[in-house]
């Protein structure tokens, strides 16, 4: 039963894993950058469900929309700062950017909302089943549903969309994608407010778990930074298998194993893979160009 | 005579506007010389209005006497007075910085708003430690640039040890919270800390676990940092030695969000007691989880178990009947101050003053203590500060041990729903 516990608990950190990988494939399979700023991304989704559901009294049907369209506002802000003057310099100085950015919305959220961790409620408020001694909350049960809607979307997006596909296009060749036609800077600014909104999304569903705090956003960006490598970095079936396989791995390790070095057990899954399969568990086999 | 009579003229007036100083330069004897010679009526004359005079100015010295020693204090002082804080203010332990901030803010703008110390105002200057023992070293090392009487730091541990060395070179008395039980061995004759450390949380602790609560059975789960691990070793050592072995001893990491595999391992050792060691965020996600995973034991912990993000984050089934040990909180005094001190500093700041808030408050005003009576001078406010004995605090006496560990008064808390009360003080062996 103990097994049993551990896994699903895994699974529900997994999931959520897989959430902020997914946010940070859309703005990858853009343009082509890592974003470090995603976990903090997220951690400003959380704060704006704190505002509209805890501060404003908003209904959630309401709260929800409200939060995801100032997370798309904030997206296309992010790439107007962070992307866009540095767009075009070595891929270093966009992934400095990208922490940089994450650093000021730590502190911002730090001056506006307070140092204190925050609860955001769920939809489901505390309700829990159990059966034969293992416990699962409805709102993990909503975590996964979300995360499996928001995989077959971005799925759709990318694969059966114009716009997805324009956005496939500017990632592969940016100057051929202008010169088809596609409007690119729509396009990467399409891409960073889905990703915020991802990144919103996250927050919304993590707040009620873990509450909201100015620093809970770097090590979930860390954890799907390893989850998309493992996975493979641009897959997004790799970012969610490779989440829920790191999540129930770390919490059977820290169950069985040792607690103390739950964190370093992800980054040795990391490295092991880099070593083993460096494209991970489904990444695209890169041809030689002739 | 004529030069007698010039010379008392002159030196009676000088002494009438200089009538203190006169007392203290010794000048008495030249004033009444003339007059005890009985030489003449306009001598007596003259000797009598001396004799006035010197009964007002000895009247008026007597009176004055203890503000002239004040004054002389604070003489030697600035203005304003620097005084120097480092803290972490950013990252993941930005919460604890800004309780140590407020404490201090509030107590200077206090003291300043009653006139300052002698007329002169206090001044704060401010450096974010962060969560890196080296940036609070930088830190540290730029504050000093002010030349400050006195420097405020941090409660992280490690920041302390990589500042001693600074303040060792430096010579400044040093006020500090870190809990780590070995700083107070370092030697270093500067340093005071102002809050109950892990050496007496590791005897305090298990023994009321043991010998009041009647445990058998403790599990310990803390944050796997300085503070956590340290605390949790030092009480691993006293349930050893009360003859009491933990079934499970558990940890994680300070950015750690699922603590479920470790309380379900504390569930399958058949504890009778979690006790639990981490920063208010944390302890309230192990009290949250420990209640979804259906963990029915009680509770012990720091004063996390009954801060006040720990209490407006979990309900009060989650939070019901968790005990904590540690420094003392003011949201339960009935002292009409300590009300005032947590409406003042919430309302200004937006965040209830903690533990943390009031020890740094105590330690502004023993400062002000300090140097109203000797001044500025840094070697002299760390020798009065050394002789600190029974100084009011907001919440509890201060006494300076040998090592410069000033707090020495725990408090026993239990939450009923989600207040807390106070169930009892525990005083350090000695105290």
């Amino acid at each position: 039963m103990q097994l049993l516990q551990l896994v699903i608990n895994g699974l529900a950190m997994g999931a959520i894993y897989a959430l902020v990988a997914l946010g940070l494939l859309q703005i990858f399979n853009a343009v082509r950058i890592v974003n470090f700023g995603q976990g903090q991304l997220l951690m400003v989704g959380a704060f704006l469900g704190l505002s509209t559901i805890v501060q404003a009294g908003l209904p959630m049907w309401l709260a929800y929309p409200v939060t995801l369209a100032a997370m798309a506002v904030i997206g296309v802000v992010f790439m107007l700062v962070a992307y866009y003057p540095v767009r075009g310099k070595p891929y270093y100085v966009l992934i400095l950017t990208t922490i940089a950015m994450g650093i000021v919305l730590e502190n911002l959220a730090l001056i506006i909302w307070g140092p204190l961790p925050q609860a955001v409620p769920s939809p489901f408020g505390s309700a829990q089943w159990q059966f034969g001694g293992v416990t699962v909350s409805l709102h993990v049960l909503f975590v996964f549903a979300v995360t499996a809607v928001m995989l077959l979307g971005q799925w759709w997006f990318f694969n059966r969309t114009t716009y997805g596909r324009m956005m496939q296009a500017t990632a592969q060749d940016m100057e051929m994608a202008r010169l088809v036609g596609v409007r690119v800077r729509y396009t990467i600014a399409g891409a960073f407010a889905l990703a915020a909104v991802f990144a919103g999304a996250g927050g919304l569903l993590v707040a009620p778990m873990f509450l909201a705090e100015p620093s809970m956003g770097g090590s979930l960006g860390l954890k799907a930074y390893v989850v998309s490598v493992i996975g493979g970095f641009g897959s997004l079936q790799g970012a969610v298998i490779a989440g829920l396989l790191l999540g129930v791995v770390e919490t059977l390790a820290a169950g069985y194993i040792s607690s103390t070095y739950r964190d370093a057990y992800a980054f040795i899954i990391m490295i092991t893979m880099l070593f083993v399969m460096p494209r991970g568990l489904f990444g695209e086999k890169i041809s030689e160009r002739v | 005579m004529a030069m007698n009579l010039r010379t008392v003229d002159q030196e009676g007036s000088a002494c009438l506007r200089l009538r203190v100083f006169c007392l203290k330069a010794g000048r008495l004897s030249k004033i009444r010389r003339p007059h005890q010679s009985g030489r003449g009526v306009r001598v007596d004359n003259l000797g009598q209005t001396m004799k006035k005079i010197v009964g007002i100015g000895i009247a008026a010295g007597v009176l004055v006497a203890p503000m002239h020693l004040w004054a002389q204090g604070v003489a030697n002082c600035p203005n304003p007075i620097p005084l120097a804080l480092t803290v972490p203010l950013t990252s993941g332990i930005a919460l604890l910085g800004v309780q140590a901030r407020n404490g201090v803010e509030d107590a200077i703008d206090q003291i300043n708003a009653a006139g300052g110390i002698g007329g002169k105002k206090l001044k704060l200057s401010v450096e974010d430690a962060t969560a890196s023992a080296t940036t609070a070293l930088n830190s540290l090392n730029r504050l000093m640039g002010g030349d400050p009487v006195v420097v405020f730091s941090s409660m992280i541990s490690p920041h302390i040890f990589t500042q001693a060395e600074v303040v060792k070179r430096d010579g400044v008395p040093f006020m500090f919270t870190g809990t780590n039980a070995q700083l107070a061995h370092l030697g270093i004759p500067w340093f005071f800390r102002m809050h109950v450390h892990d050496g007496q949380l590791a005897d305090l602790v298990p023994r009321y676990v043991v010998e009041t609560m009647k445990m058998k059975k403790p599990a310990i789960i803390a944050v796997s940092d300085d503070y956590g691990l340290g605390a949790s070793k030092e009480m691993q050592k006293t349930f050893e030695s009360l003859g009491v072995k933990l079934v499970a001893l558990e940890s994680y990491g300070a950015s750690d969000k699922d603590m479920s595999a470790q309380l379900t391992n504390i569930k399958k050792a058949g504890a009778d007691v979690i006790l639990v060691w981490g920063r208010p965020g944390d302890v309230t996600l192990v009290l949250k989880q420990r209640k979804q995973l259906g963990i029915d034991i009680p509770v012990v912990g720091n004063s996390s178990v009954v801060s006040t993000p720990a209490l407006n984050n979990l309900t009060a089934e989650e939070a019901d009947g968790a005990l904590a040990i540690g420094g003392m909180i003011p949201q339960v005094s009935q002292d009409p101050v300590a009300q005032d001190f947590v409406k003042r500093v919430t309302d200004k700041y937006r965040v209830p003053p903690d533990n943390f808030a009031v020890a740094y408050r105590d330690a502004t005003y023993m400062v002000k203590a300090a140097i109203e009576k000797v001044g500025c001078d840094r070697k002299a406010v760390r020798d009065e500060l050394a002789k600190t004995k029974d100084f009011k605090g907001l919440l509890i006496t201060y006494k300076a041990d040998s090592y410069g560990d000033l707090a020495h008064t725990l408090g026993v808390y239990r939450n009923k729903g989600k207040s807390p009360q106070l169930v009892e003080t525990i005083k350090e062996r000695g105290f």
